[in-house]
């Protein structure tokens, strides 16, 4: 991976003790980031996220499907990452395979909520068309296109530009319809259904190194990291998860500590952010 | 089905001899040594090149030429119907080869020897020719990986659909199971380096849809020697005087 | 058979599952199914040496959760591996077909290897061991409901008992929020249900927190809340490891 020197190292390290990083930011500055929606035109919502050297694509399709027997009310949200070999070689045939898990399974984490739905970023029983019968299945695949750290709050920025970009075809239940059966639905071609994504949570991840943390860290600053914390804020600065990784030990202060400075960050990632969103919006359709 | 309209226009309103629209642009993947975006029509892929390094596995080690790898993969939102299937499937896998073989013959590798260069390629969409799109993807990346080549390899298909030679064939056209012939050339040396067909054609129409072909390669090595050109001058630009 | 089966019908009762829908988990007060207070852990069993063949293993009772586990090695890495100054280590975490209610329906949970792996890694001295791997093999026997604290703490039991070094023995416990009431080390009926889970994975005596992750929403104060009444619960679940181990030393060799 990154092969740094003893002084690469020190000049990092030392860099985030003085708040003046390699890249010349402060500690809780992210890089400028970009956001470009509709990019995967046959699907129902996608959109690109660069942030920094990181670049990432999410995309959404939505496919009718039968509501799992226990939730019938509920709809079913799949996240899926893979990283492609483009952004790093060791990602080649199965390399990426674990990354794109644990990716995955901390967006799974961050985004949908508890096991009730509750604080899930995206309102589970919109999807549904008819109880017990049809649902929504949201399907969102992330692509990892190149990565120079950071990837999990890329990947949560992506997912939040690409499902308020998604259109979902407006469906007519056939009237008439037999108990029994699956009902006949039709799946209308021009009117669309817009997702409220005010709620869907912004993912701060606070990297440590040293005695101090940081935002948006690349892969070199990454590579000298002790631990770092992930922490999903929705809009209203309610926290909808949290992960913790790499190996050392936290004192529970320094985690609230953590926890408080997120939110704080957080509400300024998502400002950001929504206005990046309807900008894009805004450029997609005027082209 | 009707692929060639009486007033001889396609599916998508291109003529029988005109190409899709194409984009190329340098320096896709911030880390790589060099990676190109290219775009023709509603096929997108993104190459990028690592290298030339040392040889990961001392096994592959050639000792008077560059070991070539290179990996084709598909996004899942890449086709219409979304899909999830192992990597390395075998349609993968005779890509990867196919643009290996090609890149292969165009790079000078007598001049790296025991050294390792990594061609990856990602499908972003999927809308007919990703091979094609993906040769010319991986010269743009290995162009501004610096790596010394014969020739700039350019490719590009042609099909023979309503007893009418069509150049660069969409995804409906080339799933209506007429020929493909996907050819790739070096422009200058005026040498083809692949070519592929998978049907039944005779003989002079095969001629003439592979010089059509051919025509194609050639317009889109304009193209990228143009990028090229662009990129070049960008980076003088910012060297200063 | 007929005539046998009714005049034993205790064999074979097929108890019908009770089907209450969603019970008064809103409510300021309920009682839970088991009749814990909401901040009372579940009588924990602890006991080493449950398996011969390994350097150290542990068994674990918590209520209906039981599960075993078993340490092996430190013993030489695979031959594919490059060399390593530090010591490796292996977590697999599987379930017994028969753990849940519903037959094989353990499969879902694959993400419980990397948190055991992401929750121990920071408690053991992997310099102790170079060049070698440690394999912590985690069965659950019964699923009851805070599977993965379980596990976790049952696998540095396990660690101790095989003599890998580690800074402190780590101890691991989850709380359900259920409408307004946290609720401490829940059962499978209550984490159904639940709204957010809350689990912490720590080194009691070193006051550090090896693994933390948060599901579903929660406001500041109620994650501090959490937080405390887990670390609470943790240092007491890590006296009882403490005291399991003790009595393992203290008994009489044969």
């Amino acid at each position: 991976m990154v092969g740094l020197s003893v002084g690469e190292k020190h000049f990092i390290q030392g860099g985030i003790a003085q708040d003046l990083r390699t890249d010349g930011r402060r500690r809780l500055t992210y890089r400028p980031f970009n956001v470009e929606t509709g990019v995967i035109p046959q699907a129902n919502g996608s959109a690109r996220v660069r942030l920094g050297g990181t670049d990432v694509i999410a995309s959404v399709k939505a496919e009718l499907g039968k509501p799992s027997p226990s939730q019938p009310d509920k709809g079913k949200v799949n996240i899926y990452v893979d990283c492609s070999p483009t952004a790093a070689p060791m990602f080649e045939g199965r390399g990426g395979e674990e990354l794109s898990t644990e990716l995955s399974g901390a967006l799974q984490h961050c985004l949908l909520g508890g096991k009730s739905g509750a604080g899930a970023g995206i309102d589970l029983s919109s999807l549904v068309v008819v109880e017990g019968k049809v649902c929504w299945d949201l399907y969102i695949d992330g692509l990892v296109v190149s990565s120079d750290g950071n990837l999990l709050d890329a990947l949560g920025a992506a997912i939040k530009a690409a499902l308020t970009n998604t259109g979902i075809p407006k469906v007519e239940v056939a009237v008439g319809a037999s108990g029994d059966g699956l009902p006949e639905v039709d799946i209308s071609d021009d009117e669309y259904l817009q997702f409220d994504t005010s709620g869907v949570p912004v993912i701060v991840t606070l990297t440590k190194v040293g005695r101090h943390y940081i935002v948006d860290a690349t892969l070199e600053e990454e590579s000298q990291m002790s631990s770092a914390v992930s922490v999903s804020v929705s809009g209203q600065g309610r926290i909808c998860g949290l992960i913790k990784r790499g190996g050392a030990g936290l004192d529970p202060s320094v985690i609230l500590d953590m926890i408080s400075v997120a939110k704080h960050v957080s509400e300024q990632l998502m400002n950001k952010l929504d206005s990046e969103i309807s900008a894009a919006e805004a450029f997609e359709e005027e082209s | 089905m009707e692929f060639v309209s009486p007033e001889g226009l396609r599916l998508d309103g291109r003529r029988p001899m005109e190409m899709r629209q194409i984009r190329g642009e340098i320096g896709a993947v911030a880390k790589a040594d060099g990676s190109a975006f290219f775009e023709m029509g509603n096929t997108k892929v993104i190459a990028a090149v690592y290298g030339p390094r040392e040889v990961e596995n001392r096994s592959q080690q050639i000792s008077d030429q560059a070991l070539v790898r290179c990996e084709y993969t598909m996004a899942n939102f890449s086709t219409g119907d979304r899909m999830r299937k192992p990597k390395g499937d075998r349609r993968s896998t005779e890509i990867s080869l196919v643009i290996r073989q090609t890149m292969e013959a165009c790079i000078l590798t007598h001049l790296m020897p025991r050294s390792q260069i990594d061609i990856f390629v990602q499908v972003l969409q999927a809308d007919g020719g990703t091979r094609s799109a993906c040769i010319n993807a991986a010269t743009l990346a290995l162009a501004d990986a610096g790596i010394p080549m014969r020739d700039l390899v350019t490719s590009c298909s042609a099909g023979y659909l309503n007893s009418t030679p069509l150049l660069d064939l969409n995804y409906v056209e080339d799933s209506a199971g007429g020929p493909d012939v996907t050819v790739g050339i070096l422009p200058k040396l005026d040498k083809v380096t692949l070519l592929q067909m998978d049907a039944k054609l005779p003989m002079d129409i095969f001629e003439n849809v592979m010089q059509l072909a051919i025509e194609g390669c050639k317009a889109i090595a304009n193209y990228i020697r143009e990028v090229l050109l662009e990129n070049t001058k960008q980076l003088e630009y910012r060297r200063g005087p | 058979m007929a005539g046998k089966s009714a005049a034993t019908p205790s064999t074979y009762s097929p108890s019908p599952a009770p089907k209450t829908k969603r019970p008064i988990f809103q409510d300021v007060d309920w009682v839970r199914p088991d009749g814990r207070g909401f901040h009372q852990c579940r009588p924990a069993f602890l006991k080493t040496g449950a398996v011969n063949a390994a350097s150290g293993s542990a068994y674990a009772e918590f209520g209906n959760t039981k599960v075993i586990v078993s340490v092996f090695g430190p013993r030489e890495s695979k031959k594919a591996m490059a060399y390593s100054g530090t010591g490796r280590l292996n977590c697999n975490v599987s379930y017994t077909t028969f753990a849940m209610p519903i037959r094989g329906q353990g499969s879902d949970h694959k993400g419980y290897s990397s948190m055991l792996h992401k929750a121990l890694e920071g408690a053991i001295i992997v310099e102790s061991f170079p060049k070698t791997t440690v394999d912590v093999f985690a069965l659950v026997l019964e699923s009851g409901g805070s599977d993965l604290p379980v596990v976790i703490s049952c696998a540095s039991l396990a660690l101790a008992d095989a003599g890998i070094m580690m800074y402190d023995l780590v101890a691991s416990v989850s709380v359900s929020c259920l409408g307004k009431n946290l609720v401490i080390d829940p059962i499978l009926e209550e984490e159904s249900y639940q709204d957010g889970s809350l689990l912490i994975t720590c080194m009691p005596s070193r006051n550090e927190v090896t693994q933390l992750t948060v599901n579903g929403e929660w406001s500041t104060p109620r994650v501090h809340e959490a937080m405390q009444i887990c670390l609470e619960a943790c240092s007491k679940l890590a006296k009882i490891i403490r005291s399991c181990l003790k009595e393992t030393a203290s008994a009489p060799k044969d």
